[in-house]
């Protein structure tokens, strides 16, 4: 533990300067730049739209922002963990050259996803003032919400980076479990209402802490209800404890992951 | 150069390289991962070098010498045994340091340095003297893939060159770049050694480079020690064996 806050400080300026350099080069590698922080969100919600309104006739109050908050949530803790799957391999140039602790590559990713949901929330906040959605003192949740969001996506990733150097197939299976995941979160249809079985409402709903984030912060944001918050406190401390787990591993195996990757 | 303090300490270093390849969810699970082939790259080398030592190691190739510099620089873990850096600041300088491919010559000076442990003010004092040594001119603006292999190792020569550290470890990297650059960086590598508090550890081939800069060399021979002593006796039994067993 000691260890981990004395490396944070002592990488704290390189976590900060590659953060920027990587958000940089996002937007000098295509024409549309920053733009495309704002359009990606807002065009696969204008999909999900069409979808649930014209397909699924579906009539939830203020649905281009419900959407947009479950995709701005959704879209960090996917990017972050594809990207931790092969984030030891993607760096090898810096880490067959030099030690940094591993889990400071996820620090990197981390700011630069951080960074992503910020506009995209920023995004939420416009389309709530142009839908004139009614806010309450209730939107303050929003940040002990979005710190469980972070700090569980965090414990999640330390441990997929680890396993990810080791099993080569890793990737396909993160990507099975995440679409599943995806679907059973609710992005574009609402959990609460929908499910009405109270089994499985608990299992989609607390038990996945995606769905659990969201829902909270729809309810906060635009329905002007206080959080259900009892399962995201729960939430919060399994995000600390597999943090903990994945910092202690990486750092009883990163020497080893070099190795591996020869 | 006698009865100085100790700058690295190699206490009884194993390496091994455990044939532990990535293994696919299909052929065998989680519980696999330790198993497999043990190749032993380094077993039991002992040694110190005493702060501003200037030390060489040769040996054939596979011999275990990049894995001991690897080792030195914290990059691999010991299987057994310990080194102890006694708290100095240590850079490997190899052919191509890690570069973000995507960024500028530039920012991966600071990328580099920050890794390194510079801050960024320490960076801003040397950063133009990177830029003119590296000799790149208006290329240090552009993205790194856009470099030649030369320009490359030239960029990374510099940086680690002119960002000093207490213990610099150099991998065979005075052939880098063209006949002009090559003497230059040969030159800066004299320069940077003649500083007696710098200890340097250089893995190289090349009798005349460890005959010319070196202290001491070891023979590294199959993982384990041959022979250490004076560079220019213990290079010319090297040369000898080597052209015996060719």
């Amino acid at each position: 533990m000691k260890r981990f806050i004395n490396d944070v400080k002592k990488y704290k300026n390189y976590i900060i300067y590659a953060t920027k350099a990587e958000l940089k080069t996002e937007v000098i590698n295509s024409y549309l730049g920053w733009l495309w922080m704002i359009l990606e969100p807002l065009a696969f919600m204008l999909i999900y739209m069409f979808i649930a309104v014209i397909v699924f006739k579906s009539k939830v109050q203020y649905f281009p922002i419900f959407v947009f908050i479950g995709l701005t949530v959704w879209n960090f803790f996917n990017k972050m963990v594809t990207s931790s799957v092969k984030l030891v391999a993607t760096n090898r140039d810096t880490v067959t050259k030099v030690y940094l602790p591993k889990f400071v590559l996820l620090f990197v990713k981390m700011g630069v996803n951080l960074f992503k949901m910020f506009v995209s929330f920023i995004l939420v906040g416009i389309f709530m003032i142009v839908y004139k959605v009614p806010v309450t003192w209730n939107i303050l949740w929003f940040f002990p919400i979005i710190l469980t969001a972070i700090v569980v996506t965090f414990g999640v990733c330390t441990i997929i980076l680890h396993l990810g150097v080791f099993a080569e197939d890793l990737n396909n299976l993160v990507n099975i479990a995440l679409r599943m995941v995806f679907y059973m979160t609710g992005i574009f249809y609402d959990l609460a209402s929908r499910i009405t079985n109270p089994v499985y409402r608990t299992i989609l709903l607390d038990l996945n802490p995606i769905a659990n984030v969201i829902f909270n912060l729809r309810n906060i944001l635009i329905y002007s209800a206080p959080p259900v918050g009892l399962w995201t406190v729960i939430w919060f401390f399994i995000g600390l404890f597999l943090s903990a787990i994945g910092i202690k591993t990486i750092y009883k195996y990163e020497n080893t992951y070099v190795k591996v990757m020869k | 150069m006698k009865n100085r303090e100790i700058a690295i300490s190699v206490n009884d270093l194993h390496v091994y390289y455990r044939d532990m390849k990535r293994f696919s969810l299909k052929k065998g699970g989680l519980k696999d991962k330790g198993s497999g082939k043990i190749f032993k790259a380094v077993k039991g080398v002992t040694f110190e070098v005493p702060k501003g030592q200037i030390l060489g190691i040769c040996g054939k190739n596979g011999s275990g010498k990049s894995t001991l510099l690897r080792a030195i620089s914290g990059i691999f873990s010991p299987d057994k045994g310990s080194i102890n850096l006694h708290g100095n600041s240590i850079s490997l300088l190899s052919i191509g340091v890690g570069f973000q491919k995507q960024l500028t010559g530039y920012e991966n000076i600071y990328l580099s340095g920050m890794l390194l442990g510079y801050n960024k003010a320490q960076i801003d004092e040397k950063v133009d003297e990177i830029i003119e040594f590296s000799e790149l001119g208006e290329f240090i603006y552009r993205p790194v893939r856009s470099y030649s292999s030369g320009m490359y190792s030239k960029l990374a020569f510099s940086i680690t060159a002119i960002l000093e550290t207490d213990i610099m470890l150099i991998d065979e990297v005075l052939s880098v770049g063209d006949v002009h650059f090559k003497e230059k960086s040969y030159n800066k590598m004299k320069e940077l050694i003649s500083d007696s508090n710098r200890t340097v550890v250089i893995v190289s081939h090349s009798t005349n480079t460890i005959v010319d800069l070196c202290d001491k060399v070891i023979w590294l021979h199959e993982g384990l020690i041959k022979d250490e002593g004076d560079p220019a006796k213990i290079m010319a039994k090297y040369e000898e064996f080597m052209r015996e067993n060719a």
